[in-house]
């Protein structure tokens, strides 16, 4: 297993010279840091010449304190059985990258959703605009800062409590006397 | 036959109490809840020998059960369903998405006070009603039938202005025609 991992690495490292890596060595996982313009490339090149054909899964991370979006491909190869991680990181306030589903077809349904629901853009995505969302006119919904509480409590009614409504914990705690942790009483009322 | 009220009480009671055995409810599942439905239905929690059974169409049912939460999406095809049964017609919610909106109170996209969007007859309360609790749903609303007091429908028509407004605040495409009646 080292062994083709350290194959990998070399692959790698050969045809993309500024890419990081990080070797876990316990697992059958290698992580690969790019910049976002060699996406294509090492996904295509891993895909055809290194037997990496299966796109599992595109996840993605919203690093809202450093102000960024990093993507991560998690492509898999049934020979080696290797999963690689290659992540990039986008700019948060205009993220843009270019479209990998001429690659894999399954893409497509991914980056439409991260469109919809994040507001990334890609370049050369041909989908029609709506995906989950029915006459949606806000900000990306899954997006960190987006509260979604206060839009909750902005557009829809509630409904008003009881003027008796008892708190649920302190009630159980009164009954069977017993005390509640130090980390648990942030929620209790 | 002499119309006058003692005969009409009469055929109130025949017609309350035929139509309170024999429910049929569409066969719309519109949200989590709609998983203690089947359990209700067969023999061990037995529906049937109640009179109530699934109907195929909107046109052929008698009661609507919204079973937990309604987005906004949903609720745009419900209030079309809702508009083409045929009177009498009834709606139960289920479960506390339909009450005060439950799990889901802080999201952007489901709807959590049923009552000002579509008239509801029974609550049944529970995240999911156990089929016990169904059917103990059922039995109200049929207590209700027998009463004379189960008019949801009416109230809907009286008040339609009132529920549109409310409707057209959340729903921005709105589809349906525009009633004059």
């Amino acid at each position: 297993m080292q062994q083709l991992k350290a194959n990998l690495i070399e692959h790698i490292k050969t045809s993309f010279k500024d890419a990081r890596v990080q070797d876990y060595p316990d697992e059958n996982r290698l992580d690969f840091y790019v910049n976002k313009q060699c996406i294509p490339s090492i996904l295509t090149y891993a895909k055809d010449r290194l037997g990496y054909i299966h796109l599992s899964h595109i996840a993605i991370v919203d690093w809202l304190e450093e102000g960024e979006f990093e993507l991560i491909y998690i492509i898999w190869s049934p020979e080696e059985k290797i999963k690689m991680f290659v992540r990039t990181r986008l700019d948060r306030e205009n993220p843009v990258i270019a479209n990998i589903d001429m690659i894999w077809r399954q893409a497509n349904t991914y980056e439409r959703e991260f469109r919809e629901m994040y507001g990334i853009q890609f370049q050369g995505l041909e989908a029609p605009e709506e995906f989950i969302l029915e006459d949606w006119n806000g900000p990306p919904p899954m997006r960190r800062d987006f509260d979604t509480e206060a839009y909750a409590n902005e557009t829809f009614f509630h409904r008003p409590g009881r003027e008796d409504a008892l708190d649920v914990r302190e009630e159980i705690i009164k009954r069977s006397r017993e005390e509640i942790p130090e980390f648990a009483k942030k929620y209790s009322r | 036959m002499i119309n006058d009220k003692n005969s009409q009480k009469i055929v109130d009671i025949i017609q309350n109490w035929s139509r309170k055995h024999s429910i049929w409810v569409l066969a719309y599942g519109t949200g989590c809840g709609a998983i203690e439905i089947p359990p209700t239905m067969t023999s061990r929690y037995d529906a049937e020998r109640l009179g109530v059974r699934g109907a195929a169409t909107p046109r052929q049912a008698d009661v609507l059960l919204i079973t937990g939460y309604l987005t906004t999406k949903t609720l745009k095809r419900v209030i079309r369903v809702y508009e083409q049964m045929q009177d009498p017609k009834y709606v139960i919610g289920f479960g506390s998405c339909t009450i005060n909106g439950g799990m889901y109170y802080d999201s952007y996209n489901t709807i959590k006070v049923l009552d000002k969007y579509l008239p509801v007859d029974v609550y049944i309360n529970g995240c999911m009603p156990r089929p016990e609790s169904v059917l103990a749903g059922f039995g109200k609303l049929q207590e209700l039938i027998g009463d004379g007091k189960a008019n949801g429908a009416d109230k809907y028509k009286e008040n339609l202005d009132w529920y549109r407004a409310n409707q057209k605040k959340i729903i921005p495409n709105w589809v349906m025609p525009e009633y004059n009646w």
